[in-house]
């Protein structure tokens, strides 16, 4: 999976899930503070990447680590890279 | 201690019509039924019912997403009616003192829709991985009354009646009580229910459900007609604003009524059969709360579901006490059965009835049943001033509930 398809499809869960327009959806973006996401809403983001991208992220330690967008996109990208190796 | 007294100044209904207290007093004038054929539910094996009053869902979008995350429809219901019933009331929240004001709001379960995915995302494979957060609070049975007070951010009271269709008398009686006692001045009451095949399945197991105008929808359910064979569901939600006399009084309230009595007792023998000893000693405690009799009455707005079972037994009940003395009917034939909703929506309607001096008839009653004879059936628009009514509600359980209001 490239880069950007990686971009497209988590932004594709902030739109349709949490309703969230595509121009507040900026790589420097804090999922938090600027997108106003809460606790709860933490659990469905994980649901419906998990969901989307066919990965398990839930128990993943570097999970709590994620503040922004960006974080998002790279915990993503390497989750799915693993996935690639592990599959070889 | 004196007991303080209890006035309804707000409605707000969501209901098979539309939204809004004014759709459902029109299709009720109208003489319109809100039922229809339910397409896509014959691929549930077995059901026998396939007809439904359904809500066409509307405006939900203006509920913010954070507040509307843990709402199913029935919540969308209850807090667009709670909505409509505190405008209505001309009460501004951010003026009272919250801790004073809740809301308790009935249902028969969470929201069907929500309940019923949840396993269909669980099984076969027993996966809860795919569960989000939110499902639970959609699920869970006090959803409605939760959901209002969060999005409208009262502090008070919060509590769930859960008597199938006798809760939102329950939660209204239970409402009254605590504003009776001084414990709260101001309480959202009322009920809310959504539909679901399996909703109606489990009354079609029972053979409770109207089975025969799957083809003519709007012929049923026929409550205390010669042809009933049984409920139809609907959905929705009716919450009232209820409030202390006094304080109605000093801010010149508009008053609908005041709540004079209620009652609320058990058959105590059958999990699903109504009980006409114990109905007659439930609309008798009612009526001895409000310090009324029998013939003080102006107008009963009957339960009256048109199982054949139910109809003869409330019908039997009314005749002990009010012989055919008072006028009766049932809003059922409009809006079908709207179970935990069916007392605030009915009893809103009611209250417009008191307004306007008309008693609405009893949809599809053509023929009465001779199992319903000996009471006062409204078969056609009856003008009337009506000052006191008595509102019946009876469920699984054998619970009943009745409520009577004053107008002052």
């Amino acid at each position: 999976m490239t880069e950007q398809e990686v971009i497209d499809k988590t932004n594709k869960v902030f739109e349709e899930s949490f309703e969230i327009e595509k121009e507040r959806l900026v790589p420097e973006a804090n999922i938090f503070v600027d997108l106003g996401l809460d606790s709860l809403d933490i659990v469905d983001l994980i649901v419906a990447l998990q969901s989307s991208f066919g990965v398990k992220i839930r128990n993943e330690e570097k999970v709590r680590d994620i503040r922004t967008l960006q974080d998002l996109y790279q915990f993503i990208s390497s989750i799915k890279n693993d996935d690639g190796v592990k599959n070889g | 201690m004196s007991l303080k007294r209890v006035v309804i100044t707000g409605i707000g209904v969501v209901s098979p019509f539309g939204n809004g207290v004014p759709a459902l007093m029109k299709g009720i004038e109208e003489g319109r039924s809100a039922v229809q054929f339910m397409e896509g539910w014959d691929q549930y094996n077995g059901l026998q019912s396939l007809v439904a009053a359904p809500v066409e869902m509307q405006g939900e979008m203006r509920i913010p997403r954070q507040k509307r995350r843990s709402m199913g429809r029935m919540s969308i219901f209850a807090a667009q009616a709670a909505d409509e019933a505190l405008g209505d009331a001309g009460i501004t929240l951010a003026d009272e003192n919250l801790w004073r004001v809740g809301c308790v709001i009935g249902s028969t379960m969470g929201s069907a829709k929500s309940i019923n995915d949840v396993f269909e995302t669980m099984l076969p494979d027993r996966d809860l991985s795919k569960l989000n957060s939110t499902m639970f609070f959609q699920c869970m049975s006090h959803t409605a009354t939760v959901n209002v007070a969060q999005y409208l951010g009262l502090t008070g009271t919060v509590m769930a009646a859960s008597a199938a269709c006798a809760s939102a008398l329950h939660a209204i009686g239970a409402g009254y009580d605590m504003i009776r006692l001084g414990r709260q001045d101001i309480l959202l009451c009322g009920g809310a229910e959504e539909l679901h095949p399996t909703v109606t399945g489990s009354f079609d197991i029972l053979f409770a459900t109207s089975t025969k105008y799957n083809d003519n929808p709007q012929k049923t359910p026929r409550p205390f007609d010669r042809d009933r064979d049984g409920l139809v569901c609907g959905e929705g939600s009716g919450i009232l604003v209820l409030e202390e006399y006094e304080r109605a009084v000093k801010r010149n309230a508009k008053i609908y009524a005041e709540i004079t009595g209620f009652s609320t007792t058990a058959s105590g023998v059958h999990v699903s059969q109504s009980n006409k000893e114990s109905m007659i000693t439930c609309i008798q405690q009612a009526l001895g709360d409000s310090g009324v009799t029998a013939s003080d009455v102006d107008y009963i707005n009957a339960h009256a579901t048109a199982t054949i079972q139910g109809d003869q037994e409330e019908a039997e009940a009314i005749r002990e006490i009010f012989g055919a003395d008072v006028p009766v009917s049932c809003l059922k034939g409009y809006i079908g059965h709207t179970l935990g909703a069916a007392g605030s929506i009915e009893l809103a309607a009611t209250l417009k009835m008191m307004e306007t001096g008309i008693i609405y008839p009893t949809l599809n009653l053509e023929n009465v049943s001779e199992d319903c004879e000996g009471i006062q059936h409204v078969m056609h628009p009856l003008k009337k001033p009506i000052k006191t009514i008595l509102k019946n509600g009876f469920a699984f359980g054998g619970i009943n509930a009745a409520l009577v209001c004053r107008k002052i």
